[in-house]
């Protein structure tokens, strides 16, 4: 044990590094890739908290998505002839758009602390599609179908846009390669704050709630407040996520915050691992890469399939893995690609090769 | 007049169709307790291979063979996966559902490609006329042949030996195994009843007034989720009860539309999840959905 | 839980690496400057093009909602480009295509164009106007010029992008003239417009609105969504307001479905679609023979079965290339937008500028266009759709595309005092 005070720091430190220095080589495919994964890391984090921690099955997380990413342009944009807003600093805006989504989620606790698993899963279903009904018509706020424009965020007069120009170390840092910074900045906290959560008190009483909610409360767990609390927390990583990505698209459209997106988002905490926070990034990236790399790389394939042959084309090759790859997370690898690096570990160390770990193990183990 | 007749015939049809959809999710989830994402794959199984085969073989057995075949579809998942995942949680059964309908809608899909299938369904588009309200002859026949699986269904539920297994299952899992129910076999027939329900309905939502199957003709199945848990999600009438209200309120909220300004346009999608919201506030279970007691 | 020295190591290897790339960053290849120059011709070139090829990028929907499109337009751009290509190329280099499907999801495209803004010099097909406004931004600060593969107003405006032939509120204007005209609608009638949400079908609308107000009609309107299938409420609703025309701007299934319930009801009133609202694949379900009466398509650009001998070249042509695939005016669009495409490559090269700012010069500079594919355009206002005439469709199950020419492109009187709100 003693070692492992100073290791864990060690490689997390070596990482935010490695993270840092990437932007000075990628280019603007991989940047984008990689903050696309960065957002949706954070907000994976957060269903994780949710679904994977508390065992609430969440299929609304799109619509926190859309929270945090149009609150931040409507608190961060003036007001137009067309369009309104309310022209606040814009991190302030970020800030807001993160309060904004925990406000949302808390007015949904009251709903989602009366309904248990699936009615809850279908339940907030329903905040995407009145969600995305509300993002269509209130068109003086969200810019309706063709959405808005998002201004860049301007943090100790640096701006995250790509004028003015900047060159640090010979290389120019564009609007992504600041934002990538701007993610790591984001993702950092994110990662240390729900460990602290998970891994501290609450994190047992949640773990609680999921396994036995009357047990939980037999223990004096306040089991509505957690309830609530941990909605809330997770809808404001959900808005994090959101603003993050709106930075990144520079533009908001309301097709995008639709039910596809939650089933994504559950798809990678299932595909990563279940309550823990390494286990939604390594599902984020995995979820938010492979079909870039397919269709990067696909270029081996006919893009357009000759007539009649109906070959599969990338998009679709990426779809069917991924279905293929939740399947066989399940299946096989319990505890998913987190699980998965915990139980390799374990090998190699030759310590219980012969056991399985068991789940209050498993979540012991640092990651 | 006529016109709201005619919305309410109409609402009452799809809503039989919808019913139908929900029937099948509520039979699986009273089996085995699992939320079925890949539903919407199973229908389109089902619409898929009726579309293929009815110039060779005729409408009718290809409507059979369709059944069929997503009834197979349903039992292997069955088979294939949820025997096999060893987890606990009932949310990730849900997500592994996910999974498999991602990869079963990307393949047919593709399949489908850029056509738009015909069914080959003997009702075309005729309308009947009864008292000045017109009525397509597929909405009669989608209410009677639903309407008849719906209680064939409920009659073999109470009184048939399958029926009684699935109740006693569904009831507690573990006495009824104590009691020599097989509960695999009880689960594996719940998926496949659910397919062959998903299979007719998806003839149903692809005939006139809808120009065939095409590969949208999924999304249909999401309104059966708000119908689903509305009623109830472990209670065969409220499957009923829910696809009607579902059907009904979205023919209604979209017939009306010029009325219902304030909701914006497009209201007819949402308006039933809204329902459902306002439902599920009063009756946390649905509205047939048995209440889970626990005082402490 | 005793950790392995090896994890140790590992560890302090990594954070050694970190360092050492955070000290070699300035050495990242992104640290050589832009590329470009000035060929052996003394044709200045920038992103996109080498000294023997060219790199035109394509953003379509090959497996979305509007794969049957993109998979029209791309096998056409193909088979052009290979024409081209066969025929010498372009300033002495071959021009090559560089798909990539977004499959109608605004992430995938901007993931699609991030690639192609340094690799291609312009994008010659891009499906999908949500994409497009999305990315409106960085194609104004990337300079890249774009066909877009849909005409709703709020695509003009921009230098970069241009819109081809008509946008939808101008179509449905002269279809409005064309049906008081030609099919006894007259002043205080009622017409329906059933017509999707978004940006398609709110330029639909605002030309409606003109047009009925101009001519004194009473407009009747239905708003979709592009998941709705079943028009049994819109027809029940149009039916009660007493229409004696409906317009259509929405999809293929919508039209059919809505056809379907329409005459199936006795509503024989002449239905008039926009460019996207029918596909002839159409005609082999049980829906075609309503989509065979009285049933119309207001559109810019002359359709794969028009008696213009360009465009049965490419209608011959494309059935050798790719058998047994539908030929729909897809064809005719996405080939006739690769030609000018083309023409505005061979254009800046005679300029000696195939920069992306030379072939935006290049494209605008042409004030009457004409390929011999249908009207001519005006390439050079940056407010106003290239041409306000449109031709008047009508099905018809024996020609090549289902479609035969009813009236000839046109400007209607109200077509021409009509302002069109550009960029909104």
């Amino acid at each position: 044990m003693s070692d492992r005070r100073w290791l864990l720091p060690a490689a997390a430190a070596a990482a935010t590094a490695l993270l840092l220095v990437l932007p000075f080589y990628l280019g603007t495919f991989w940047l984008q890739t990689g903050l696309f994964a960065m957002s949706a890391a954070i907000g994976a984090i957060g269903l994780n908290l949710l679904t994977g921690a508390t065992g609430q099955l969440s299929m609304g997380h799109a619509f926190f998505l859309a929270v945090g990413a149009y609150g931040y342009v409507y608190l961060a944009s003036d007001s137009g002839p067309h369009l309104s807003g309310l022209g606040l600093p814009t991190p302030l805006a970020f800030l807001g758009a993160i309060v904004l989504a925990g406000v949302a989620g808390g007015l949904f606790s009251p709903i989602a602390g009366r309904l248990r698993g699936t009615y809850l899963g279908i339940a907030s279903l329903a905040l995407i599609f009145i969600g995305q009904h509300v993002l269509f018509n209130a068109e003086s706020v969200t810019g309706g179908f063709n959405g808005r424009d998002v201004p860049p965020l301007e943090l100790f007069g640096l701006r995250f846009d790509d004028s003015p120009e900047l060159v640090v170390l010979n290389v120019p840092l564009g609007a992504l390669e600041r934002l990538w910074f701007l993610g790591v900045a984001l993702l950092v906290p994110a990662v240390w704050i729900a460990r602290g959560v998970l891994r501290g008190r609450p994190g047992r009483a949640l773990n609680t709630i999921r396994d036995h909610e009357v047990a939980a409360s037999v223990m004096g767990v306040p089991v509505a407040r957690y309830r609530a609390g941990v909605f809330t927390l997770s809808s404001m990583y959900a808005g994090a996520a959101g603003a993050l990505l709106a930075l990144v698209f520079r533009r908001t459209v309301p097709d995008y915050f639709g039910m596809f997106l939650s089933l994504d988002y559950l798809a990678m905490i299932v595909i990563g691992g279940l309550g823990t926070a390494a286990g939604a990034v390594a599902g984020a990236v995995f979820v938010s890469v492979l079909p870039q790399l397919l269709t990067r790389f696909g270029d081996d394939l006919p893009l357009v399939a000759a007539p009649g042959s109906g070959g599969v084309s990338p998009a679709e090759a990426a779809r069917i893995l991924y279905g293929a790859a939740v399947v066989a997370v399940v299946l096989f690898l319990p505890g998913g690609l987190a699980g998965l690096w915990t139980r390799l570990r374990a090998t190699a160390s030759r310590h219980r090769s012969a056991r399985p770990l068991t789940r209050l193990e498993q979540e012991e183990q640092p990651v | 007049m006529s016109t709201f007749v005619e919305l309410v015939v109409n609402g009452v049809s799809v809503g039989a169709v919808y019913a139908l959809i929900a029937l099948g999710f509520v039979i699986i989830f009273k089996a085995t307790e699992v939320v079925n994402f890949a539903h919407a794959s199973l229908l389109l199984v089902g619409g898929y291979v009726t579309a293929v085969l009815h110039d060779d073989i005729g409408f009718l057995p290809a409507l059979g063979a369709g059944i069929g075949t997503a009834a197979l579809a349903g039992a292997l998942i069955e088979v294939l996966v949820l025997r096999r995942a060893r987890v606990e949680n009932h949310a990730v059964l849900a997500i592994v559902t996910i999974g498999v309908d991602i990869m079963m809608t990307t393949e047919l899909t593709r399949r489908i490609g850029t056509e738009v299938l015909s069914l080959g369904d003997p009702w075309q588009s005729r309308i009947v006329t009864i008292g000045g309200v017109g009525i397509a002859e597929t909405r009669i026949a989608a209410l009677a042949v639903a309407s008849l699986l719906i209680t064939a269904f409920l009659l073999a539920f109470r009184y048939t030996p399958w029926g009684v297994a699935m109740r006693a299952a569904a009831e507690d899992g573990e006495a009824a195994a104590l009691m020599g129910i097989r509960l695999t076999r009880v689960s594996l027939g719940a998926w496949a009843v659910a397919g062959a329900l998903a299979a007719v309905a998806a003839l149903f939502l692809t005939v006139f007034p809808t120009p065939g199957l095409d590969r949208s003709t999924s999304f249909a199945a999401m309104k059966a989720f708000p119908a689903a848990i509305l009623g109830g999600l472990d209670s065969t009438t409220g499957a009923l009860a829910g696809g009607l209200i579902v059907g009904l309120t979205e023919s209604l909220v979209t017939g009306y539309q010029g009325q219902l300004d304030f909701m914006g346009r497009g209201a007819g999608d949402v308006a039933p999840f809204l329902v459902m919201l306002l439902v599920l506030l009063v009756r946390p279970a649905g509205l047939f959905g048995t209440r889970e007691l626990s005082r402490v | 839980m005793k950790r392995s020295a090896r994890g140790t190591r590992a560890t302090a290897l990594a954070a050694a690496a970190a360092l050492a790339l955070g000290l070699a960053a300035g050495c990242s290849e992104k640290a050589t400057g832009g590329s470009g120059g000035t060929d052996a011709q003394g044709v200045k070139t920038g992103p996109g093009v080498t000294a023997d090829t060219i790199r035109v990028g394509v953003e379509t929907d090959l497996t979305g909602v509007y794969a049957p499109l993109g998979k029209s337009l791309t096998q056409a751009q193909q088979m052009y480009f290979e024409e081209l290509n066969a025929a010498g190329g372009v300033c002495g280099r071959k021009v090559e295509l560089v798909v990539r499907d977004h499959g109608y999801d605004v992430q995938r495209a901007m993931s699609g164009y991030s690639e192609l803004s340094s690799s291609v010099i312009g994008i010659a097909q891009f499906v999908g106007s949500p994409m497009v406004t999305a990315l409106k931004q960085r194609i104004t600060s990337d300079k890249m010029f774009v066909l877009p593969n849909a005409w709703s107003t709020t695509l003009l405006g921009n230098q970069y992008i241009q819109v081809t032939g008509t946008t939808y509120d101008v179509d449905m204007i002269n279809a409005l003239d064309f049906l008081t005209k030609q099919k006894g609608i007259k002043k205080g009638d009622k017409v329906g417009h059933v017509y999707f949400e978004g940006d398609y079908g709110e330029s639909a609308l605002n030309g409606s609105k003109y047009a009925t107000e101009q001519l004194g009609l009473t407009l009747v309107e239905q708003k979709i969504k592009a998941t709705d299938n079943d028009m049994s409420a819109q027809v029940a609703a149009l039916k009660n307001a007493g229409v004696k025309a409906i317009l259509m701007s929405a999809g293929p299934r919508q039209s059919a479905s809505l056809a379907g319930v329409a005459r199936a009801k006795g509503i024989l009133v002449p239905i008039v679609t926009s460019n996207s609202g029918f596909s002839p694949q159409l005609l082999q379900t049980p829906a075609a023979k309503a989509l065979l009466a009285e049933f119309y398509m207001a559109t810019a650009g002359a359709p794969i079965g028009a008696d213009l001998p360009p465009v049965r070249k490419i209608a011959d042509s494309y059935a050798k290339k790719y058998p047994g695939q539908p030929r729909d005016n897809a064809v005719v669009n996405g080939y006739t937008n690769a030609v000018i495409f083309a023409d505005a490559l061979k254009k800046a090269c005679a300029a000696k500028d195939l920069t992306r700012e030379g072939l935006v010069k290049a494209h605008r500079s042409s004030t009457n266009y004409d390929g011999g594919y249908g009207t001519p355009m005006d390439f050079s206002k940056v407010n106003e759709p290239a041409t306000r005439k449109s031709y008047i469709l009508r099905t018809d199950a024996k020609a090549v595309g289902g479609l035969v020419v009813e009236r000839d492109a046109a400007e209607s009187e109200a077509a021409e005092t009509y302002k069109v709100p550009a960029g909104t």
